[in-house]
């Protein structure tokens, strides 16, 4: 007999196949991988930055001068509107806008993770997890620039400096790890969800002002707990309290740890689930 | 040993901005030659691939060959581990570099010799090793004095040759191309033939991609014609390249030949 069978069917049975790594798999794999590139995405944070301050003189520490200017002007008014002494609310309102700013450029910025590396996407195969990184590097070299404020903030109003410092470089650690799942979460739906970016956008403008960042949570009175058990206002305590040399509320490093592993565990779930399809909805 | 095997693979587009009947039903109507239709969940979804099989083995040099949308560059782009198929399997071995789009991450504001450097980061080689194969790849781009100039200020055919020669400047054992190279002028053609021709005998695959005929006849060892996502044909450049001109008229005249080998 004559065999019909062309060489092409022949050689689909003979090839054998390694057993599919499961979704969970590769998605650790990425961000195990992306976060070993990390000369890769810090160069190109690096990168936005430069790129974005082309041609200034001042570059990024632009910002560190508009917060500059701030804190002085908003606070000799505010402190008169809320009657405490100017000495005590000029650092408390600084370090405030400088968390606050970290904050919100990690959340309006994670929207943009995967879209704003759309063409690299599209042609380069590099693990999903290194524009978070980016991201998320990108947002902390601002924020080091703002940084430099603190040392002048502690001659100029003798704040103190002992180890609960340790406590406020504990919470940049946690904001940095917060800063991942909302790039990665973010990021995610925003692809998938053009409206979300927008969304953000206006539920910040509302935050900014129902968290205090500018105004003492003690002015709440009786509803001082609403602003205690806000995640936002919490991340800004840890890192605040401990440089102004006050205690940090007593539910903010619980209930930041708490919202931190719940973002986390979500952004795991939606990581594992649809990190393949990010290519394609872009 | 570089390898690629695919079974039955798919790739399924969901169209999330083309929801409204009336464009729903111009788009069914269009002479494009994707497969346009509805999945399970009545969303628009354009087929760009279906039940691909194919295997490339080492020192393969492929060429695809069809019309616009009959998924050239969405199999490369599978090949090359952008998009994770919606369907089938895929089994491959090899380091992998991707030459899909000559512009890609390219910061026209900065040198060449600093792009360089990011494209070399893209493929995973960190920027210290990169520095030390710099003027190697800068002497293969004869771009002489221009490699410390604003990538603005260049020619597409020398966009072309940086990108190729970093690409090809670390023996990729998998190289896939789209189009594009054929914008390279005649004398870069043959450049660029010799040092694919180098790797090629250290077994490594190559897949091309092209509207040139001529080039793919020249450069290929074997060739697929691709349909509408499925493979309609399989065999040596000549017979695939003349059944492609049977069917769509010979439309590879008025493409220059370049220099004879």
């Amino acid at each position: 007999m004559v065999s019909i069978a062309g060489p092409e069917t022949e050689d689909a049975a003979v090839v054998e196949f390694a057993p599919l790594p499961s979704k969970t798999a590769l998605a650790w794999r990425d961000l195990v991988e992306g976060f070993r590139r990390n000369w890769m995405w810090s160069a190109l944070a690096l990168q936005d930055i430069k790129l974005r301050y082309r041609g200034s003189v001042l570059g990024p520490f632009w910002l560190t001068i508009t917060t500059l200017v701030t804190v002085f002007s908003m606070g000799f008014i505010y402190s008169h509107l809320f009657h405490t002494a100017t000495i005590s609310y000029m650092p408390y309102l600084g370090m405030g806008l400088i968390v606050w700013q970290l904050i919100s450029s990690s959340i309006t910025e994670g929207c943009n993770t995967f879209l704003a590396s759309l063409e690299l996407i599209q042609q380069v195969p590099v693990p999903f997890s290194i524009h978070a990184y980016r991201v998320v590097c990108r947002n902390f070299i601002v924020f080091g620039h703002n940084l430099v404020l603190v040392p002048v903030g502690v001659i100029v109003f003798q704040l103190p400096v002992d180890w609960h410092l340790l406590e406020a470089a504990a919470g940049c650690v946690v904001l940095a790890v917060n800063g991942l799942w909302v790039a990665i979460f973010l990021g995610i739906i925003s692809t998938r969800f053009r409206d979300i970016a927008p969304i953000v956008a206006s539920f910040l403008q509302v935050a900014f002002f129902l968290t205090p960042v500018f105004w003492p949570i003690d002015a709440l009175g009786i509803y001082q707990p609403l602003a205690e058990y806000n995640p936002l206002f919490t991340a800004i305590d840890v890192i605040r309290a401990p440089v102004l040399g006050v205690p940090i509320m007593p539910h903010s490093w619980s209930v930041l740890l708490l919202s931190t592993a719940i973002g986390c565990a979500a952004t795991c779930y939606l990581f594992v689930r649809y990190r393949n399809r990010i290519a394609y909805w872009i | 040993m570089a390898f690629a095997r695919l079974r039955d693979v798919s790739v399924e587009f969901p169209i999330y901005s083309g929801g409204s009947r009336s464009l729903k039903k111009l788009l069914l109507h269009t002479t494009t030659k994707g497969n346009i239709g509805r999945d399970a969940r009545d969303r628009i979804s354009v087929q760009a691939l279906s039940d691909i099989n194919l295997d490339i083995e080492h020192g393969e040099r492929l060429a695809l060959i069809g019309a616009n949308g009959a998924g050239k560059s969405t199999l490369l782009k599978v090949l090359a581990g952008i998009y994770e198929p919606t369907g089938g399997r895929i089994y491959a071995s090899g380091r992998v570099s991707a030459l899909l789009t000559a512009s890609v991450g390219l910061n026209y504001e900065a040198t060449g010799r600093e792009n360089i450097i990011t494209r070399g980061m893209y493929m995973d080689i960190h920027p210290r090793e990169m520095r030390d194969h710099v003027d190697e790849i800068s002497d293969f781009t004869d771009l002489g004095y221009y490699i410390d100039m604003p990538v603005r200020t260049y020619s597409s055919g020398m966009v072309i040759r940086l990108c190729f020669a970093v690409a090809t400047a670390f023996e990729p054992e998998v190289l896939l191309m789209d189009e594009w190279l054929g914008a390279g002028d005649a004398a870069f053609l043959v450049k660029a033939r010799r040092r694919m021709e180098q790797f090629v005998t250290g077994s490594s695959i190559i897949v091309l991609a092209s509207h040139t005929l001529s080039l793919l006849r020249e450069w290929c060892t074997r060739a697929i014609l691709l349909q509408q996502g499925r493979i309609v044909a399989v065999g040596t450049v000549d017979e695939v390249a003349s059944r492609y001109e049977a069917q769509y008229g010979a439309l590879d005249t008025s493409q220059p030949e370049i220099a004879a080998a």
